[in-house]
């Protein structure tokens, strides 16, 4: 379990290190962001045409530009101003971005959640069953795990979202049905699938870790001893090998969660999750607008920087703390 | 055993492996939604004509005759036809890979120029502003979605700072990176072979130069994060290395401090992080997948892309099997390399 | 008696750590003779090894020399340096701390040479033993082609980084291959040119510790600091070891200062011992002198345990109570030994002061020096408070097995991983 030991080094490394206070402090403010979404927002996020009324979308402070319009049958130029109503101004279709940005964080760190999840409940059993017994179940995890390794995550991810499809999910916001924020969408679409297709990419690496672990444990002493009392196995695997194991999991749960949010950001920048609440999709819309409304693409963007760069410094702090000597893993995107 | 008999192992592995690769991607085919006869035809299709194709493709036999089918095709070389283009799939994968090798390549190449060096100062220089910053570079690197990075790359060298690039002709609507393609054809303007034989038999550099600037941003963009992952790797595993008792002893000879550093050290570092690179070949093909779809480069990616979009069953499999065999070849080379260059391993 | 080699005045190394100041080595002093055997032993953590590496200057960051002069006899040397560093040279000596790190760089190998205590990892793991060697036989052929002050110059970038890729034979020259099989020869390895091409991993622990003392050799050092050569190794092979070195030194007539926590090593090998205790020599004498004259009860506690001098055992017995803590904030300013000295009296509460470092042979830096012992004056029981352990605690750890060198290795790793 975690020792004595493993708190304190957390400790020391966290006092020492400037660097795993500001990832919690990032990772605390998206997480109250995307928890407190429909509070925060000032617009519903799926609301369209919050236009300025000389047409085009609302620029933020400092990126106000003109437009050419036609009026009374003249043609001239307009300034398009930015408003206090719209932080961050509206995109291509009106809709607030601030108040996506929110919503983002939210789709985010639901499909890294569920999905490292996910990835943890197949992974981790399957490994620790395959070290512990060793033989043919070992033989055919690391086989698999060779070929789901040949695989780029983010090419395979794909593949299987062709054979899955991209369904989302409506989840019912809990904050809204409560009444504590009017206005809001009473569910939000999570892209169920790309869930599942995320996690089916990453459990080898589950797997494997928990396999090596179990493969070391097994020969040690307090293991053997229990065998000899005659306890079961499957109670000496969760008494004893899983919370031996822990470690270097939780490291890897980090690692893989940083690695998710890439990946789902990347898929829905493809277009391949079936939802449009998102970073990486608010980002593809954001790209054919690129040089007249930069905006649009630049804001979501600094939310997947600021999630991943949280988590990865988390990951850090975990890994320089733990030191559980694990091999690195690919990323999406 | 000898070197052969060690790569003789590892490509039977490999074999292996692919053969895995093939199944996973015949069961995905197989487990998906849709019939493959009506997605080949397109919409409109009649009744009579679906039932013709299922019957001519084999698609009405038990799935272990079409496995066995699928399987044997394979080694006979036979990749099969797009359903959408009707072109032989070999040839689709094939007229892209020079496009996507011209980019990881460049990619690979700009990381190690960049981030070996910057590992050094930072492992060597630590505590400094040199350090600090290439820690701050790192960690922004690795975790920057590089579809944003090249947007934002072309939004403010492009754009804000009006650094000339081909993408940025034409007017809003055109999608970005359509300058790398000329578009009735879909090929590339000029490719690096190209480029070469245009120095070697005309003298002319004009080519190159051409091919440089197009591939630059694509391959800064897709590059950034190995640029980041080998700095870190070098500066922890050249911290790492100084402080073995053997670095003093090595200082202890006489030897001047870069000898100790380069010749000793680095070398000891790089050579756990080429494994490394072996494995993250994956990435960098999803990363490619990627910077292909922002730069529009015609290369593999885009073609899976597109491929995926329409359901395209043959050439998605060909794709991913291509980007497959490259990985596994990739890491036996890696393997091999590791071997020669860490006595320690031997090849058993 | 023959002329002074090295003379260290007031040594002082401070490994500045995240935990406080450690006082590795304190206002040491110490004479080193041309050709002699001289001898440093105390327990882990005395402070022995950082001493050896700050002759070597070696030390590395935190660790930094903060006081003393470590003057060495060559008169070339001196004529080298006259000109940019007069302070620094008196007459054929130079002190090594006042000129440039360059060219106390230029010493190593030349000047001074050393070996360690663990021969397996002292060796880079991916480079031929015969490349090794031929490196350090390079380094002084160059070395003496070009002046001391322009060294270290000629290696281009680009060759540096093709080093890390390639076999990178390009820095070693076919004649400092073959001297490196001759040296491998010289210090009796069989088939030194086939072995000249394998690996460390190849090697057995004591055919690793002649490589390595092959590889010092390449320089014709004028004094070669062995740091615990024969620690890691079985007892039948620090025989031969020992006998290696004393072949050696009677055939090149070398000064060696060898640093040992083993007193049999000592006593077989010595002329001149110094006893290092919390990073003081606190007695220096003569074989004779310390191990039948003693005066500190610190050599007498080591001593002390082994019956008669023919049966030195291998390892120290441990004397009562703790290692002293080396961090500046927890060393009063008395004797360093008296919570653990049997003769502690009132006097010992203030520090000792030095002997003069040139001045009488035999010295120790203890009150006894001057007065003898006086019961009525002792320090009562229980008077340093819990700082007293059970010896049993000791002896339950072995110190072959401590890390050594606690005050060097310890803190600079600590260090270099933050
Ligand atoms: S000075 Fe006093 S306490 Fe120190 S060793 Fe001598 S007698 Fe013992």
């Amino acid at each position: 379990m975690i020792s004595d030991r493993v708190k304190r080094n957390l400790t020391r490394t966290f006092r020492e290190s400037m660097l795993p206070k500001l990832g919690l402090v990032l990772l605390v403010v998206i997480v109250v962001m995307a928890m407190f979404a429909p509070i925060l927002a000032t617009h519903d996020p799926t609301r369209t045409g919050y236009f300025h009324e000389e047409g085009g979308p609302y620029p933020p402070p400092g990126f106000e530009y003109t437009t050419t319009v036609a009026s009374d049958g003249e043609i001239g130029d307009v300034e398009v101003t930015s408003t206090s109503e719209h932080l961050l101004g509206t995109n291509t279709v009106g809709q607030d971005v601030y108040s996506r940005f929110l919503y983002g964080a939210r789709v985010s760190l639901l499909v890294s959640l569920f999905g490292v999840s996910l990835a943890l409940l197949m992974g981790v059993p399957f490994g620790l069953v395959a070290g512990y017994y060793g033989g043919r179940i070992d033989d055919g995890l690391m086989r698999l795990a060779d070929v789901m390794l040949a695989f780029p995550a983010l090419v395979l991810a794909l593949a299987l979202i062709g054979v899955f499809g991209s369904q989302p999910i409506q989840v019912p916001d809990p904050i809204v049905l409560a009444g504590v924020a009017d206005g809001m969408p009473e569910s939000i679409p999570i892209p169920g699938s790309v869930t599942v297709v995320v996690a089916l990419v990453t459990w080898v690496w589950f797997a494997r870790v928990a396999r090596g672990e179990a493969l070391s444990i097994r020969n040690e002493e307090y293991v053997k001893a229990a065998k000899s009392f005659g306890t079961a196995d499957w109670r000496i695997l969760l008494k004893h090998v899983l919370p031996n194991s822990l470690t270097p999991i939780i490291v890897l749960a980090t690692i893989q969660m940083a690695i998710i949010i890439l990946i789902e950001a990347s898929l829905a920048y493809l277009g391949f999750t079936g939802t449009t609440l998102s970073w990486g999709y608010e980002i593809e819309t954001g790209q054919d607008v690129l040089r007249t409304r930069p905006w649009v693409a630049m804001v979501p963007g600094i939310g997947i920087v600021l999630a991943v760069i949280s988590v990865n410094l988390l990951g850090d702090w975990f890994r320089d703390a733990l030191d559980p000597n694990i091999e690195g893993s690919e990323r999406g995107a | 055993m000898s070197m052969l008999k060690f790569l003789l192992r590892r490509t039977l592995q490999g074999v292996f492996v692919i053969w895995g690769v093939v199944t996973v991607l015949f069961g995905l085919r197989a487990v998906s939604p849709g019939d493959p006869a009506s997605l080949m035809l397109g919409q409109g299709a009649t009744q009579e004509l679906v039932e013709r194709v299922r019957e001519v493709e084999g698609l009405n036999e038990p799935i272990y005759v079409q496995y066995a089918d699928y399987l044997g095709s394979l080694v006979r070389g036979d990749l099969g036809y797009s359903w959408r283009s009707e072109r032989e799939v070999e040839m689709m994968v094939l007229e892209r890979v020079p496009a996507t090798i011209e980019l990881a390549v460049a990619a690979t190449v700009i990381a190690l120029l960049i981030a070996v060096p910057l590992g050094v100062v930072s492992a060597t220089r630590r505590g400094t502003a040199s350090d600090y910053g290439a820690t701050l570079f790192s960690l922004l690197g690795i975790s920057t979605p590089n579809f944003w990075l090249g947007l934002m790359l072309i939004l403010v060298l492009g754009v804000w700072y009006g650094i000339p690039y081909p993408s940025l002709s034409g007017s809003g609507s055109v999608p970005i990176g359509v300058g790398f393609v000329d578009l009735p054809t879909g090929r590339r303007a000029v490719g690096f072979g190209e480029a070469l034989m245009a120095i070697v038999q005309e003298g002319s550099f004009g080519e190159m130069g051409l091919w440089l600037k197009h591939i630059t941003l694509p391959a800064i963009t897709l590059g950034t994060y190995f640029t980041a992952l080998i700095t870190r790797l070098t500066r922890s595993g050249m911290i790492d290395e100084f402080g073995k008792p053997y670095v003093t002893a090595t200082q202890s000879k006489g030897l001047p401090g870069v000898l100790v550093r380069y010749k000793h050290v680095l070398r000891n570092t790089m050579i756990p992080i080429i494994t490394v690179l072996g494995l993250q070949m994956g990435t960098l093909m999803g990363g490619a997948v990627i910077t292909e779809t922002v730069f529009n480069w015609p290369g593999l990616g885009l073609r899976l892309i597109d491929a995926l979009g329409v359901r395209d069953w043959p050439l998605m499999q060909g794709i991913i099997l291509f980007i497959a065999i490259m990985f596994v070849t990739i890491n036996i080379v890696v393997d091999a390399l590791y071997t020669y260059l860490d006595p320690q391993v031997s090849v058993e | 008696m023959s002329e002074d080699l090295l003379r260290i005045t007031g040594l002082s190394t401070r490994f500045f750590t995240d935990e406080g100041q450690v006082n590795a080595v304190s206002d040491l002093d110490a004479t080193v003779e041309r050709g002699e055997v001289f001898g440093i032993v105390g327990e882990s953590g005395s402070g022995k090894s950082v001493t050896a590496l700050s002759i070597m200057d070696l030390v590395e960051s935190p660790g930094e020399i903060t006081a003393g002069s470590i003057e060495y006899r060559n008169a070339d040397l001196a004529a080298d340096v006259r000109e940019d560093h007069p302070e620094a040279v008196d007459g054929e000596f130079v002190d090594l701390l006042g000129v440039t790190s360059s060219v106390r760089r230029s010493l190593r190998g030349t000047a001074f040479s050393m070996i360690f205590q663990d021969p397996e990892s002292s060796f880079n793991p991916t480079l031929t033993i015969g490349e090794q060697i031929a490196e350090a036989v390079e380094v002084q052929r160059r070395a003496s082609a070009t002046p001391r002050l322009s060294r270290g110059v000629e290696y281009s970038f680009a060759s540096l980084m093709a080093s890390t890729v390639l076999g990178s034979k390009k820095f070693v020259t076919a004649e400092s291959r073959e001297r490196a099989i001759e040296l491998l020869e010289l210090v009796g390895i069989p088939d030194p040119v086939k072995r000249a091409e394998e690996y460390p991993h190849e090697y057995s622990g004591g055919m690793l510790q002649r490589a390595m003392i092959a590889q010092a050799l390449a320089g014709e050092p004028d004094v070669l600091v062995a740091d615990e050569p024969t620690t890691a190794l079985d007892v039948t092979i620090q025989a031969q070891i020992l006998d290696l070195l004393a072949d050696l030194q009677e055939e090149t007539g070398m000064t060696i200062l060898l640093i040992t926590h083993n007193l049999g090593v000592i006593a077989r090998m010595c002329d001149r011992v110094g006893v290092m205790y919390a990073g003081e020599i606190v007695e220096r004498g003569t074989l004779a002198d310390v191990f039948d004259d003693h005066v500190h009860p610190y050599t007498e506690g080591l001593l002390g345990s082994v019956p008669d001098l023919e049966r030195v055992g291998d390892r120290l017995r441990p004397i009562p109570g703790n290692v002293p803590s080396l961090l500046d904030d927890e060393m009063d300013d008395r004797c360093y030994f008296a919570d653990r000295c049997p003769k502690a009296m009132d006097a010992c509460l203030d520090h000792p002061p030095s002997y003069d470092a040139r001045g009488e042979e035999h010295a120790a830096r203890c009150v006894l020096a001057e007065m003898d012992y006086d019961e009525s004056r002792a320090l009562p029981e229980g008077y340093f408070g819990e700082g007293e352990r059970p010896a049993a605690d000791r002896e339950a750890e072995p110190h072959g097995a401590e890390i050594e060198p606690d005050g060097a290795g310890g803190t600079r790793e600590r260090g270099e991983n933050e």
